[in-house]
């Protein structure tokens, strides 16, 4: 007689990264553990050994397919700091414009086509609809047209000064490779412009097809998707949220402020659990310590993204982003908001501030300035640089020689900082809504939303194929025999094979 | 006009047998002929919209895959065509079928065959790492297998069988 049973909700390729889904059933079929695992990258910290810092803008955006322009950012300003230079402020006024545009591109994406099947199209959908055809359907032809064109613009604006779209070579020790031209800079302002009307028009999207849809609000402030944890993220120098720069700042569950470092300091702050039954390493709060998955002010656990930014910061540097974030708390019920799905709405808020803040750096004089580097001249020993990624904080920490080789590279990403509260929101999602060996394709997706709201990035996302590949969930014994299995096809419909469990 | 053919491989080529897209890209541009486009792209999910999109009447896709059911260095083929459902219940999903049903839906050129030439994969999360001997020894083999496939494009180029 078996003690456990064993579920993995796991793809059955890589694709995209996903996460794989475990969940550990008791004797009597109740959920006993749930977790989200995420695929890791062997051999990073080996493949980085001996090799030349500068590389390694390059080399870590190349590694990850889905947000390299946020790597090769971190990794510039880990190499500012290594080299303890400081970029002339139109280098550094570049970046950021070249980083609110990968923002606005990288949150709209998001909204409208990995998140807006959960909520454009509707939770409670049937799953044959719960797709990117049917967001198209949902919000009109020329709505989906719209957001590839901007889509697309605002990539041929990164290629243009960061050299390639996919992965970006535009950023040096002490500044960027290449200037703005006046006649480039009043493409960046067309299409800053444009951008503003489309987050402007998104979130009335939002308000139209989610906030005015009762059962949605009341999906997005159920208890079965909300954690009471400490949160993080970049503010500048007057706590509000920027994604390029500033210090790191931690609020607690009430959002009182419990820590502000800058990045040359993560090491005081963040430390990594490991348990025996996944290799994901679990971030946590140095200062309050690793409690266990539990929520509350005792608790180390904390979380990162746009839900987390907006609890972090103390408002937003943007007039109409202002706004939106006012009406986002009063909305939900004040400082901070606690709820998991929240992030959705938090994303459409943050997407309206990179539009203006791209606006407001387009237009300024000094962004054409052709001063963009200072060289470098201090022996390199260690450096830290940090970004707000569109998934979470990011640290790139590189030690090297006086040569400036790499003799030791760590990264923590968006995604291990967020894991612990994602375990936690699928464990109780899972608790919530799993009983015995019944599995229904409900079941699947309301799992699956606790973490899909993160947006989580997997290292080893390179690529994806074939596409909408089937769920396989398996109930395993805890000797690793399957009892049954579940395949959930392509057109949401479910399949069992072996015997009843 | 651009080429009714393009040939599109795909792979990280930091990340061990995932490099064989790469390689095949480099011996392809060689041999497929004037009247192919051969396209690399290291990129994934949602973006591969930017490679699918114009991409003429017809697209050859090669890749790495992970089946776990097969030997490393087999070489699985289908056409996307045979795998047209409705999408993925799940959005995290999105791939090849959501891009091209998108490229469809919005009218953005989207080629009217797909084959899909995936190479069976031992290891493709160890950055730096090196490829498989049986993957390394496939890829001539699904270079030949794609000039294959081109060739009966090109005789019968209306055909849509």
């Amino acid at each position: 007689m078996e003690e456990r049973r064993h579920i993995v909700i796991d793809p059955i390729t890589r694709l995209e990264g996903h996460g794989k889904i475990d969940i550990i059933l008791d004797r009597l079929g109740q959920v006993e553990r749930a977790y989200f695992q995420v695929p890791e990258l062997r051999g990073f910290e080996k493949f980085a050994e001996g090799r030349p810092a500068e590389e390694m803008p390059q080399i870590t955006s190349r590694i990850c397919g889905v947000c390299p322009t946020a790597h090769h950012m971190a990794s510039t300003k880990a190499l500012d700091d290594l080299y303890r230079v400081t970029p002339p402020p139109a280098a550094r006024k570049i970046r950021e414009l070249i980083y609110s545009t990968f923002m606005v591109e990288d949150h709209a994406l998001h909204f409208y086509f990995l998140g807006g099947p959960d909520f454009v199209v509707g939770p409670q959908a049937p799953a044959a609809e719960r797709n990117v055809l049917g967001v198209i359907a949902r919000v009109g032809v020329e709505t989906g047209k719209r957001v590839i064109v901007m889509r697309r613009r605002l990539r041929e604006l990164i290629a243009l000064v960061g050299g390639k779209v996919v992965h970006p070579v535009f950023g040096l020790p002490g500044g960027v490779a290449r200037g703005i031209s006046a006649e480039e800079q009043a493409t960046f302002v067309q299409t800053a412009d444009d951008a503003v009307e489309f987050a402007r028009f998104t979130l009335d999207v939002f308000h139209n097809v989610v906030l005015a849809n009762p059962s949605y609000v009341e999906l997005i402030v159920s208890d079965a998707f909300t954690h009471r944890t400490h949160y993080m993220g970049l503010v500048d120098e007057k706590n509000r949220l920027n994604f390029y720069d500033g210090m790191v700042r931690v609020v607690g569950p009430d959002a009182a402020e419990r820590a502000k470092f800058d990045a040359r300091h993560y090491l005081d702050y963040v430390a990594e659990h490991v348990e025996p039954w996944s290799y994901v390493k679990f971030a946590y709060f140095k200062p309050v310590g690793w409690k266990g998955f539990v929520d509350g002010p005792d608790s180390g656990v904390y979380c990162v993204a746009p839900l987390a930014r907006l609890n972090a910061a103390d408002g937003l540097a943007t007039p109409l982003a202002q706004a939106a974030y006012e009406e986002y708390f009063a909305t939900l019920g004040g400082k901070p908001v606690h709820h998991t799905l929240a992030n959705h709405w938090a994303r459409v808020v943050e997407l309206l501030y990179a539009a203006e803040r791209m606006r407001e750096l387009a237009g300024d004089p000094e962004i054409i300035s052709p001063d963009i580097r200072t060289l470098p001249t201090e022996t390199p020993t260690e450096g830290m640089g940090v970004v707000e990624a569109p998934r979470g904080t990011l640290f790139h920490h590189y030690e090297t020689d006086e040569r400036g080789v790499i003799r030791k590279a760590n990264l923590i990403v968006a995604t291990q900082n967020n894991s612990a509260r994602i375990a936690m929101s699928v464990e109780k999602a899972a608790k919530g809504l799993l009983s015995g060996h019944e599995i229904s394709d409900g079941l699947l997706n309301m799992v699956e939303m606790a973490f899909r709201a993160y947006d989580p990035c997997h290292g080893c996302a390179t690529h994806s194929l074939p596409g909408s590949m089937p769920l396989l969930v398996r109930v395993r014994e805890h000797t690793g025999e399957v009892v049954t299995t579940l395949r959930r096809d392509t057109d949401g419909s479910i399949h069992r094979e072996g015997r009843a469990a | 006009m651009p080429p009714a053919i393009r040939v599109l491989c795909l792979g990280n080529d930091l990340l061990a047998d995932d490099a064989l897209g790469r390689a095949a890209a480099d011996r392809l541009a060689e041999t497929a002929g004037r009247d192919v486009e051969v396209v690399y792209a290291p990129s994934a999910g949602f973006a591969l919209l930017d490679y699918v999109s114009g991409a003429g009447r017809h697209l050859l896709l090669i890749d790495a895959i992970r089946t776990g059911t097969a030997d490393p260095g087999t070489i699985h083929e289908f056409r996307a065509a045979d795998l047209i459902t409705p999408a993925g219940p799940s959005p995290h999903y999105v791939g090849l079928q959501e891009v091209l049903q998108l490229a469809r839906a919005l009218d953005l050129g989207a080629p009217d065959d797909v084959t899909v030439l995936a190479v069976e994969t031992a290891d493709e999360i160890t950055v730096g790492g090196a490829m498989h001997p049986l993957v390394a020894a496939a890829i001539p083999r699904v270079c030949a297998r794609a000039l294959d496939v081109i060739e009966g494009w090109r005789r019968a180029p209306a055909g849509r069988s």
